[in-house]
């Protein structure tokens, strides 16, 4: 399964950036995340309540960041088991472009699914994917220019 | 006084016996609600089972933590590969000769396979205990390939078997290799194929699908400690094989068991076969004393219990220049998944495949089959049809239309050019059968009469021409499908299950007032047993259908038998009810002889009576000829009419039909629409006229969800893809045709009243059927062929591929 969007977030690129590794505006963008914890400079872990379809369960995972591209690049891959209802694993290239207005986010995303989750079928999870990923950086949109208008 | 005496048409006509369209008797409960399913059955302290099932295709099982399971109020256990060990239950045998993981031990090899067993005091404490069991998995890389699990480097799949290079089928090639199955003449059909003429080439996929009955597999056990009896509800195709199999497995003697299946929603192979449900909702049973039950939910059915088909065919047919088939060369690589667990019987590990030479009078011809691990679902089971018989129609009647168009013959005359002759039956075929009887010329020219064939194809052709002139975008295609089925498993001399012979029965005891009850060994799933073979005792014994009980799916009370599946019903239980009933008969003989003082001789049997020879106005009814049996002392005679047989047919039965399908596809969008369905069946003798035209409409039905989009689909993790009906194709009233049923009537020889079977020959038909209307329509563009199923982005795809978008 492969997502990719863009969004044009009205902060300057290192605020973003910054922020992209910010557990408290990660967790309050992530839906369903209820616990985001930073292990070392480029580990987290998660817990996510996700509903696709019929099943709803409770995400654990990792997250780790290469932030070898900066100031333009993050990946950021990971993986997450939520029991009976299946697991998740994939990553996201991030590229940020310094334009009039802001910056822009440019991302791709890969993930592989099994389990029951897999088994609703391509198009739920896509959709939900696709629902999801928006709702995430639209939400993080939100959350910086709302530190930066405050800042 | 009513002095109206029933002329012999009224009494014949009240029978409702052979060849009436009696209404069925099970529909005034199913139509009512008033079935009795197993997932109706209330016991007291009944608890309930639900698994723990594997999200990964391939992985080790590392640790398993149920103690947060074990702590939710309402949870009485759950069960691990441990806890069944010590009781040698951990795996099972199958009805393949191999065994299969009951609980996952060590590793799991599919998606859904059952880790680990909880049992709770009701479904939901049941189903929220099994979130809370904490499986660790480490993931090993998965197949789903059959050619790429047979690649030297390809993963280990069954460890259990590492180092075994001898199946229960003969040698294996590779660590994921289960076995190779050969018939015919290799050497003389390669020979034939280099000297031919013309050869036709290729590679028919029979892609993996499931039966998915609309009620899922399920059980009650109930281990009774007082009196050491266990009783079994369930979803059963063969109770009694059940009770010998859980018997054997468990170490309870077989008469401390009993079976019962009670009204079951649909089977088509799918409870056949043995599960790890059964198993351990039993153990779950005796571990705690009381009754547990356990009930597949769709998605459990459909990813976990017993799939149908996946066969790659590679064909190679040869002919003479102008149409006459001189060999036929087939390769089978069958995608088995983590287990075999097949339901063949035991000598034929592809069922009865080489029943693929078909229709047709092939000189020589040869088979193989090679079954091959990989990381799926175990299963492989006949999904109404005899084993791996439409896979074989499915292959040879591609295989003649892909032949067709390299000779540049009209499939419809190829077809008529090679079938077997009338005067050559009994035939023996290239690959080891012998069909019992049959008349395809016959059934052939009626059926494309009926269609109006030539015309047709002259529309067909118009429109071609239209469609190249831009003023159309819909193409005809004429699906012309041919088939022999096999049924009637079978001959205990080469058919058996985990070596049970495939004999059937019936026991029949007529009451003193003249009604009777039938006992079979077989069990109805929706085939309507309790209305056909009450037919079939009634016009043998003259006793009305509507006075006769049938009975099935009690192991206490029903004579021994295999089931009911591969439409053996009828050749072989039917069989027994007609010998059974002629052992009544019989007996009843010598009671009319003996009331009406005269010798055994001198009476003979007229529809309900038996009849003083040349005197019909002296006779002995059936009713009166009963109440004598019971309650007046006949010299020589033991009081009582009962009688049972076991019958051991001679010979497999040989239906077959002919199906035509008309088919509209719209080039642009692969929408398709069935303008015409026409299906002839000649099943012999028919029964109840109006049972088989529901057979055929139901069986035809499940061929078009088959052909045109059902498919149990994987990706490259193993993740069943297709695992709720809204991805898993069943048609509704929107995509079902309309469908035309005819027949001919051709007794089979050996059986006693010449039945067949039909149960399952409308599914084999209507598949090649349907997809060679597809494959036709696109014919005229350089179409050879694609594989099922016809889904609309798949129609949508070859004539794309034929640049038809451009």
């Amino acid at each position: 399964m492969e997502l990719s969007d863009e969004i044009l977030i009205s902060a300057p690129r290192d605020k973003v950036y910054a922020a992209l590794m910010d557990p408290e505006v990660l967790k309050a963008s992530i839906p369903g995340c209820e616990e985001l914890t930073r292990l070392s400079d480029d580990e987290f872990t998660a817990k996510v309540v996700l509903k696709v379809g019929p099943v709803k369960a409770r995400f654990g995972g990792q997250v780790t960041l290469d932030r070898s591209g900066a100031p333009e690049r993050m990946s950021i891959t990971g993986e997450g088991n939520g029991g009976v209802a299946g697991f998740a694993r994939g990553g996201a290239d991030v590229e940020l472009i310094e334009e009039a207005g802001g910056t822009r986010l440019r991302y791709t995303a890969k993930a592989d699914i099994g389990g029951k989750i897999a088994q609703l079928g391509s198009r739920l999870i896509l959709g939900t994917a696709k629902k999801l990923s928006a709702a995430f950086f639209s939400n993080f949109a939100a959350t910086i220019t709302e530190e930066v208008e405050e800042g | 006084m009513n002095d109206h005496a029933p002329s012999r048409d009224e009494r014949i006509a009240g029978l409702k016996g052979l060849g009436t369209s009696r209404r069925r008797v099970e529909d005034a409960r199913f139509t009512q609600g008033k079935g009795n399913y197993v997932d109706d059955m209330k016991l007291p302290d009944m608890l309930f089972g639900d698994f723990v099932r594997s999200p990964y295709a391939h992985a080790r099982v590392t640790a398993i933590d149920a103690e947060a399971a074990k702590a939710l109020p309402g949870v009485v256990a759950v069960l691990t590969a441990d806890d069944l060990r010590p009781l040698g239950l951990h795996w099972m045998p199958t009805l393949a000769g191999d065994k299969q993981m009951v609980l996952a031990d060590g590793k799991v090899l599919f998606q859904g396979q059952e880790v680990a067993f909880v049992v709770a005091t009701d479904r939901y404490a049941a189903a929220d205990a099994v979130e809370l069991v904490e499986v660790t998995y480490e993931e090993l890389p998965v197949v789903t390939d059959p050619f790429k699990a047979l690649a030297p480097d390809a993963p280990v799949l069954r460890e259990d078997l590492q180092g075994q290079t001898e199946g229960a089928h003969g040698p294996r090639k590779h660590h994921n290799h289960i076995f190779t199955w050969e018939m015919g003449d290799e050497d003389g059909t390669e020979a034939a194929i280099a000297d031919a003429e013309v050869v036709a080439e290729e590679m028919i996929y029979y892609h993996r699908t499931h039966p998915c009955p609309l009620e899922t597999c399920g059980c009650v056990a109930s281990m009774d400690k007082v009196n050491g009896k266990l009783t079994l509800w369930g979803t059963f195709q063969a109770p009694h094989a059940v009770r010998t199999v859980a018997s054997l497995i468990s170490g309870i003697a077989e008469h401390n068991i009993r079976v019962v299946s009670p009204d079951i929603g649909g089977g088509f192979g799918n409870k056949v076969g043995v599960y790890p449900g059964y198993i351990c909702s039993i153990v779950a049973s005796i571990v705690t004393g009381k009754p547990v039950k356990w009930i597949e939910d769709r998605m459990e059915n459909l990813m976990s219990t017993a799939f149908a088909r996946d066969y790659w065919m590679k064909g190679k047919i040869a002919a003479t220049k102008d149409g006459k088939i001189t060999a036929l060369d087939c390769h089978v690589t069958a995608d088995h998944g983590g287990f075999d667990a097949c339901a063949d019987p035991t000598k034929f590990p592809a069922g009865f495949f080489n029943i693929c030479t078909g229709s047709y009078d092939i000189p020589i011809a040869h088979l193989s089959v090679d079954g091959v691990y990989t990381n799926k679902a175990p299963g492989g089971v006949a999904y109404r049809c005899s084993f791996r018989v439409t896979e074989a129609a499915y292959f040879i009647e591609r295989m003649i239309e892909v032949l067709a168009i390299k000779l540049g013959i009209d499939a419809a005359e190829l077809r008529a050019k090679n079938f077997i002759r009338k005067e050559q039956f009994p035939y023996h075929s290239a690959l080891g059968w012998e069909y019992d009887s049959g008349d395809y010329h016959t059934a052939w020219d009626k059926a494309l009469k009926a269609v109006g064939y030539d015309a047709l194809r002259r529309e067909q052709a118009e429109r071609v021409a239209a469609f190249k002139r831009g003023e159309t975008r819909k193409l005809l295609g004429i699906g012309l499908s041919f088939f022999t089925e096999i049924v009637g498993a079978g001959p205990v001399k080469n058919c058996d299950i985990l070596g049970l012979g495939m004999f059937d029965s019936c026991e029949i005891r007529i009451h003193p007032t003249g009604s009777a009850i039938a006992r079979l060994g077989t069990i109805s799933q929706g085939q309507g047993h309790a209305t056909t073979f009450a037919q079939i005792l009634a016009s043998e014994i003259g006793i009305p259908a509507d006075d006769i009980t049938v009975e099935e799916g009690d192991t206490d009370t029903a004579p021994y038998g295999l089931g009911t599946y591969g439409s053996r019903s009828t050749p072989v239980a039917g069989a027994a009810t007609a010998m059974a009933g002629r052992k009544i008969r019989a007996k009843a003989q010598m009671i009319a002889a003996y009331l009406l003082e005269v010798h055994d001789d001198d009476v003979e049997f007229d529809v309900d009576r038996f009849v003083i020879k040349g005197a019909p106005e002296r006779f002995k009814t059936m009713k009166e000829i009963a109440f004598a049996s019971y309650n007046q002392a006949i010299p020589g005679l033991e009081p009582g009419l009962e009688a049972v047989s076991y019958y051991d047919p001679p010979n497999m039965t040989y239906p077959f039909g002919a199906y035509i399908c008309v088919m509209e596809i719209d080039v642009d969008t692969g929408v398709w629409e069935i303008r015409q369905f026409y299906a002839l069946d000649d099943c012999g003798t028919r029964i109840n006229p109006m049972v088989i035209e529901g057979q055929v409409h139901g069986g035809a039905t499940e061929g078009l969800a088959i052909a045109m989009g059902q498919e149990l689909a994987y990706d490259e993790m193993g993740n069943v893809k297709t695992g709720t009906l809204m991805d898993f194709f069943l048609p509704t009233a929107v995509e079902t045709p309309h469908y035309t049923t005819d027949h001919t009537e051709t007794p089979s020889p050996h059986h006693p009243i010449g039945a067949k079977g039909v149960g399952e020959s409308p599914n084999v038909g209507s598949v090649p059927a349907y997809s060679n209307a597809v494959q036709d329509a696109f014919r005229a563009f350089g179409h050879i062929h694609a594989h099922m199923p016809h889904d609309h982005a798949r129609i949508w795809k070859i004539a794309d591929g034929l640049g038809l978008h451009a």
